[in-house]
């Protein structure tokens, strides 16, 4: 068993009053206390606007599992279409569009292992994404 | 106008060296430079349902607009959890304390964002859920 924590902070002026959460908690396995104890951390380039099969249901041994994903770019033009679903045969088919990963963007989420994760590119440009999975 | 989302992830034992990871990023506009000027606030909510709720109801014009997405299953117990879904696909689940943060395309009006207390039972209380959305929006133009 691993400790392994995540925070989140948000800071927000965009109402009159301002706006500030922090919360931290411990990556435990589903429905426990006990620690992940597995983490995997990656960096690719892609440089095809095909949709990428990027986190498979397969790499993974366990029913839950945390992801993160960023978007290191600093092209506001350029982002990732991210998607959970089915992936097809040889192709992600079926996939339910979560959200675009803007330059400099992050997600953070919990992840049921049912389905791969997929991006999609917004460019042939050389594109770079990375990610972390803990389980 | 700005609003700032930070990550930390941090371990000292979960790989052979010490694992810290910290992000921060300014919340823009879809393609632009310009920072999100739309929030929802922050909310909270007692779920006490095993089916299906809207927690955030889609909005077709926010396509290709951009759209971030902040929940937290507030209980302090750890095997209670939320099934998230966006349009009937499940996301995963939070357990007590877990918290997500992801950008919300919205790609129809059936992609709502859903909780459902799937192991909840009269005798284990309510779950307790906070949620906030910063978002742009065509129809309500507030930054220049």
């Amino acid at each position: 068993m691993a400790t392994t924590n995540a925070t989140i902070g948000l800071a927000s002026d965009v109402t009159d009053s301002s706006l500030s959460i922090s919360n931290s908690t411990q990556l435990n396995t589903a429905g426990t206390t006990t620690g992940v104890n597995t983490m995997t951390s990656v960096t690719k380039v892609l440089a095809s606007t095909d949709q990428v099969d990027l986190i498979t249901t397969s790499s993974v041994s366990t029913t839950h599992a945390y992801v993160y994903i960023n978007n290191p770019s600093t092209d506001e033009t350029k982002y990732f279409t991210v998607t959970i679903g089915n992936a097809g045969a040889g192709s992600p088919t079926d996939t339910e569009e979560i959200g675009r990963l803007y330059a400099g963007d992050f997600m953070w989420m919990p992840w049921d292992v049912d389905d791969d994760i997929c991006v999609t590119p917004s460019s042939s440009d050389d594109m770079t994404v990375e990610y972390m999975v803990f389980s | 106008m700005a609003t700032t989302a930070t990550l930390t992830l941090a371990s000292a034992d979960i790989a052979g060296d010490p694992v810290s990871v910290s992000k921060i990023a300014t919340l823009t506009k879809a393609g632009s430079t310009n920072d999100l000027d739309q929030s929802s606030g922050l909310n909270r909510v007692h779920l006490r349902s095993t089916a299906n709720k809207v927690l955030l109801a889609a909005n077709a014009e926010g396509s290709d607009l951009a759209a971030k997405v902040y929940i937290i299953n507030k209980s302090d117990d750890a095997s209670l959890y939320l099934t998230v879904t966006i349009n009937a696909q499940t996301i995963g689940k939070l357990y007590g304390g877990d918290f997500l943060f992801i950008p919300w395309s919205q790609t129809d009006i059936h992609a709502n964002i859903e909780v459902a207390a799937t192991n909840w039972t009269s005798s284990t209380g309510d779950i307790p859920v906070e949620y906030a959305l910063f978002h742009e929006d065509t129809d309500f133009l507030t930054n220049a």
